[in-house]
């Protein structure tokens, strides 16, 4: 296993300086198009097969298998095929899509157009959130090129019969939407309420037909496998975790930054070889794949990142999207839990009890020990509540309430004595033992702060 | 939030003689959006970034107007307006601040930048100056990490910013907002295809 030349950033300088945007000339001078033309030769049963046998994992944070995904829509096709780009990227600690959208657009619609033919898609939306007004407007203006270029329209991939349609769908601030089916919702202009599964997208998604929904870096993984081939592919990452992956690098390192390495380096190596080694002190935890995975302690150097060690022996819920977010010595641990549980306080879509009510009396829970009220109950009414939401526990929809319960239970149990110290047994007051749950911050809504 | 709970039975409703989505919106939006869906519904994210767009805000008399023109009941407009974030239902300030305060840019200091725009503007979190210049907001993470701590002015990012680099910036800012643009967009927008 080795990582030898960049493949998802081919085209971007690691010297920030030299950073280039490609558009359509700049992208097939350097070797652009050329997957999707071998792919136009290519049966959709061999793509998928090529897909499926590169092991090729989702990259959008549940590390599903994508071969297998894109097998799920039906062969026999009685209407419109729809494919949704996840481009609604709002993890906290993730930022590669938006680096490759910055950079190297074309690569995603190369694969778009590649999905597009392995499973039949009419119509192709680019889902990307409002916030990215830069990556939007670029967007656009790659699709418009690819118009021109005979890509996308009514006159067929470069004049074959096979068709396609390609939009670019501006999101509008909510996190949610990031979920799939919160994401086909707000394509089809409702609220982002993620949908209750079955049926799923691959039967009936947007607008009740068959879609697939891919990230932005699992579709740019696609043409480098077409062009090289799964055992190619195959030579980098561990064998459960095959392929290169986009590591985003932020908090106290100092070189922040997104790196593409392959699967299965280790946390020390991310932190020391590729950012450039801690900033302002010892290590003290990382969120390993954005804030809904978890944080692994100080003792977990030794880490392997890819899907399965961070989950197993890492003790988080899985490597998500690989946005790390790198907390030295000084950080207080509470208040990054308090930062993480607002934000899904915030986000939560309203649409189950458990979690938005459980995301806001957690952070309220947090705001108390904050303002130096915190008592023991505080930590195992933290503990119950994070058992109680989330889809493991079946009690919600979809899966941002484990979000908040993974950041909740690995933060607490982790760093156990940091929260224990701020939350004495008993505390007198003048008014005797206090009793009851006393809500020392402001209602909710009025101040999220 | 992506769940507000709000009195509006007993709201007043301004209204104005003519309408906010004009015949010119209509048209654009009938031809660039409406081939794009196989439903007219599916058209209202991009309508209300329209009116926003021309408005700066969403009244409630353009919601009225979209639920017409994209045959849906105003409620349902309204039902997905609020849902999201991004759409102001009500008026903001011609240059919108908006500070990422989700964990990266918090412990890369934040609040530093925040509390300093607080001073500055003489406004609390969520308010606009009285001359309607600047809207001050914090939202959740804008997805540029690696460069925290970041701002939004408008439609455009500023990365690895730092108190004097926020004065800096605000003291560059052109007088009008439709002067203000993305420095990296080089080529020319168009309509779309």
């Amino acid at each position: 296993m080795a990582f030898n030349e960049p493949v998802l950033t081919k085209r971007i300088d690691a010297d920030p300086g030299k950073r280039k945007l490609h558009f359509y000339d700049d992208y097939v001078a350097t070797g652009g198009y050329k997957s999707l033309r071998a792919a136009l030769d290519m049966t959709a049963a061999d793509i998928i097969k090529t897909v499926t046998d590169s092991g090729l994992r989702g990259r959008g944070g549940a590390g599903f298998s994508a071969g297998q995904k894109r097998s799920f829509i039906p062969r026999e096709k009685k209407g419109l095929h729809y494919l949704a780009v996840n481009a609604d990227e709002s993890e906290p600690g993730t930022f590669k899509d938006r680096y490759l959208m910055d950079y190297d657009p074309h690569s995603l619609l190369e694969g778009v157009a590649i999905t597009a033919l392995a499973t039949q898609v009419d119509v192709a939306y680019i889902f990307i959130r409002g916030e990215f007004h830069h990556e939007i407007k670029v967007t656009e203006q790659a699709v418009k090129e690819a118009y021109q270029k005979g890509i996308f329209g009514q006159g067929g991939i470069f004049g074959s019969k096979h068709k396609l349609e390609c939009y670019v769908h501006m999101g509008a601030g909510a996190y949610i939407c990031g979920e799939e089916t919160g994401l086909l919702e707000a394509l089809e202009g409702k609220r982002g309420w993620p949908r209750n599964k079955p049926p799923f997208p691959a039967i009936a998604g947007a607008f009740g037909r068959p879609t697939v929904i891919n990230n932005v870096e699992t579709l740019c993984c696609v043409p480098p496998i077409i062009e090289r081939g799964p055992a190619w592919f195959k030579t980098m990452g561990t064998p459960s975790s095959p392929g290169p992956k986009l590591f985003g690098m932020s908090g106290h390192v100092n070189k922040p930054g997104v790196y593409e390495d392959e699967l299965g380096i280790t946390l020390d190596y991310a932190i020391n070889k590729l950012s450039g080694g801690m900033k302002g002190g010892k290590h003290k935890g990382t969120i390993c794949g954005g804030i809904s995975m978890g944080v692994l302690g100080p003792e977990q150097l030794d880490i392997k990142l890819d899907f399965d060690d961070v989950r197993f022996r890492g003790g988080c819920l899985g490597l998500g999207t690989a946005g790390m977010i790198v907390m030295n010595e000084h950080t207080d641990m509470i208040r990054a839990l308090r930062n993480c549980v607002r934000f899904y306080a915030h986000e939560s879509c309203g649409q189950c009890t458990p979690c938005r009510e459980g995301s806001a009396w957690m952070k309220k829970i947090l705001d108390r020990i904050l303002a130096g009220e915190g008592r023991a109950r505080d930590l195992d009414m933290l503990l119950e509540l994070e058992k109680s939401q989330g889809i493991m526990p079946g009690t919600t929809i979809c899966g941002l309430a484990d979000g908040t319960a993974w950041a909740t239970r690995t933060f607490v149990n982790k760093y156990y004595e940091e929260f224990a110290a701020k939350c004495p047994e008993e505390r007198p007051t003048q008014m005797g033992i206090k009793r009851g749950i006393r809500n020392v911050t402001t209602p909710m809504g009025s101040n999220t702060r | 939030m992506a769940w507000i709970t709000e009195n509006r039975r007993t709201a007043t409703v301004e209204r104005r003689s003519e309408p906010y989505l004009t015949e010119e919106i209509k048209a654009g939006l009938t031809a660039k959006y409406f081939p794009r869906y196989p439903n007219k519904r599916a058209v209202l994210l991009p309508a209300l970034h329209e009116i926003q767009h021309a408005y700066n805000w969403i009244p409630v008399q353009a919601m009225e107007e979209i639920a017409a023109f994209l045959e849906m009941s105003p409620a349902e407009v309204l039902d997905t307006a609020t849902f999201y974030e991004e759409y102001w239902l009500r008026p903001k300030g011609q240059y919108l601040l908006q500070v990422c305060r989700s964990l990266s840019c918090e412990i890369c200091d934040s609040r530093k930048l925040t509390d300093h725009l607080i001073k500055k503007l003489k406004i609390e979190e969520g308010e606009s100056t009285a001359d309607g210049r600047f809207t001050l907001v914090e939202l959740e993470c804008l997805g540029a990490c690696g460069t925290a701590p970041v701002m939004l002015i408008n439609d455009v990012l500023h990365e690895n910013l730092t108190v004097e680099t926020v004065d800096e910036l605000i003291a560059k800012l052109p007088a009008s907002a439709n002067d203000y643009h993305d420095p990296a967009v080089t080529w020319d927008e168009g309509d779309g295809h």
